[in-house]
């Protein structure tokens, strides 16, 4: 551990925690104004975060100590697996970091406490939740694995850092493969962050919802952890997107000037992901629940078909 | 001419689309986006013969990439488009033997077992990476036409998947011109095509299997026993 790394790790978890709420509230934006409504102001989430700060906790008398501690196991997973997607520069190689697989363990890990603390309040909903949540994450984990392992047998590696460094140095030409990989992972983005042909992100409602249903019994911080660590699983998944397909103007060392520029680009990409994101949630209706294994199978398929053509090409 | 590496880029680039409206093929419900995707992918196939025309300068490409864009994406979509309008289908939800996903996994693992035929036992007959990539695709691709054939009831969807079976042989063949054989299944695939969309337009477009039968018992065509 030396202080370019710990440098890397203060700056890169500082710049997820104080950039996912603004993408969460961008793309609320833009899905209102896709439907003719004005919507809520950008910062919106970060007021909402620090108003739920302020308030109170109220437990269920049912409630163990899962529902106490999982906001804070929740956040701390999403976070360590924030370190290893490098988004302000690619810090230099330490070995047992940044590893694909620790990373989607680290993220079934916070999906895993999330679908327990669902279930520890003993309601019903929640209860229904953490089931739905606990289907879909067993259909959807085979097409990540295998959109992660495409990517891996790519760019012949296992750590993320590289992976990106990969990339940056030549350039997408050199692996005509990695065209079929964003369709995939933009598959396992909509999934993983519950967004609308699987799950509804915006109510509370309906009884198609699966993640609101389980983060319905939090509240005061906790929820805010929830909220937050939603946040940046969405972060992260989308840096893991973007930092694949286009690194341009990453930084490979610790300067000043390189790491303002990264962060500027990133923002850019981000923020031009994140309309895209908005505008395809606003063209699709919510897919009947047990259709979802079809959406999920065409991620899985052009994962496989990527795998194919790297052994061809 | 155009750059190897760019060249390279271009054809991974329209393989890759091609693989996916294939995908969309086999589980979409909508007929409407059907035909619309079966259009997008023969569009594909015609931008592929333009560019292999560019590069290798042959004339023939040049002409198969006029006559699919002619008659596959504008002529055979509108023609089932309007046939579409006259009857009271707008969607095939019914599946046979499998489900769509299941049809999706069996097409991946159709793909894979396409490249180990390739690469172990025809190996020797492409010594170019792009010619066995093509025929794994092609190949593929008319596999999964097949699929489509037998996993859906409806005669319509039967259609899209003939016709996505006859762009396999077609990319299959716009890699490898010289070889005769071929064109002579793609004539035989378009008859099949012909004969499956007339007598689709002649007995009620909108039935199964069974009453089409039927229909063509009736009419002494089809006797059955």
């Amino acid at each position: 551990m030396n202080w370019n790394m710990i440098l890397y790790t203060v700056l890169n978890t500082a710049f997820v925690l104080l950039f996912a709420p603004l993408l969460v509230s961008l793309i609320k934006k833009v899905k209102a104004m896709c439907q003719g409504r004005r919507g809520t102001p950008l910062l919106q989430t970060y007021f909402q975060l620090f108003k739920l700060f302020k308030k109170e906790i109220i437990y269920s008398d049912n409630s163990s100590f899962i529902m106490r501690i999982s906001p804070y196991l929740n956040i701390a997973f999403l976070l360590v697996a924030s370190i290893f997607i490098p988004i302000v520069f690619i810090p230099a190689q330490e070995s047992g970091f940044g590893n694909i697989i620790l990373f989607l363990y680290l993220m079934v890990c916070a999906r895993f406490f999330m679908a327990l603390s669902g279930l520890d309040a003993g309601s019903t909903f929640g209860g229904m939740g953490s089931s739905r949540e606990m289907t879909i994450a067993s259909i959807i984990e085979p097409t990540t694995l295998m959109a992660c392992a495409a990517i891996a047998f790519i760019l012949k590696t296992t750590n993320i850092p590289e992976m990106f460094g990969t990339v940056l140095d030549g350039s997408i030409l050199q692996y005509p493969t990695l065209f079929l990989v964003p369709s995939s992972l933009f598959i396992i983005l909509i999934v993983e962050t519950a967004r609308v042909p699987v799950d509804n992100p915006e109510t509370h409602l309906e009884l198609t919802m699966v993640h609101e249903a389980m983060i319905l019994e939090q509240s005061g911080p906790k929820l805010a952890l929830m909220e937050l660590s939603y946040g940046i699983k969405q972060l992260i998944l989308m840096a893991l997107l973007i930092n694949i397909l286009f690194p341009w103007g990453m930084a490979t060392d610790a300067t000043a000037a390189g790491i303002l520029i990264s962060i500027a680009s990133f923002i850019v990409k981000a923020l031009i992901l994140a309309v895209v994101m908005g505008v395809f949630e606003s063209f699709f209706a919510k897919i009947r629940f047990f259709r979802l294994p079809d959406f999920f199978m065409i991620a899985f398929f052009l994962s496989f078909a990527t795998i194919v053509f790297e052994l061809l090409s | 001419m155009i750059d190897t590496i760019i060249f390279n880029d271009i054809i991974h680039g329209l393989f890759v689309l091609i693989l996916g409206t294939a995908a969309l093929i086999i589980n979409q419900r909508s007929l409407t986006s059907l035909f619309n995707i079966y259009a997008a992918q023969s569009l594909i196939l015609a931008v592929m013969a333009i560019v292999l025309f560019i590069e290798y300068g042959t004339l023939n490409l040049l002409f198969i990439a006029i006559l699919t864009l002619a008659v596959k994406t504008i002529f055979i979509p509108l023609f089932l488009h309007k046939v579409l309008k006259r009857i009271s289908v707008k969607r095939d939800l019914q599946f046979m033997f499998l489900s769509p996903a299941s049809s999706i996994l069996i097409s991946a693992i159709l793909i894979f077992v396409v490249y180990l035929f390739f690469t172990n036992i025809a190996g020797d007959l492409f010594a170019d990476r792009l010619i066995l990539l093509v025929g794994v695709i092609g190949i593929a691709l008319a596999l999964m036409g097949m699929m489509v054939i037998f996993s859906r009831k409806r005669v319509i969807t039967k259609t899209v998947g003939y016709l996505t079976m006859e762009n396999g042989v077609l990319l299959f063949s716009l890699f490898m011109a010289e070889m005769p054989f071929i064109i002579e299944i793609l004539i035989v695939l378009d008859l099949l095509m012909i004969i499956v969309l007339s007598a689709v337009l002649a007995f009620g477009i909108d039935s199964g299997m069974e009453e089409f039968h039927k229909k063509l018992n009736r009419l002494g065509i089809w006797i059955e026993d």
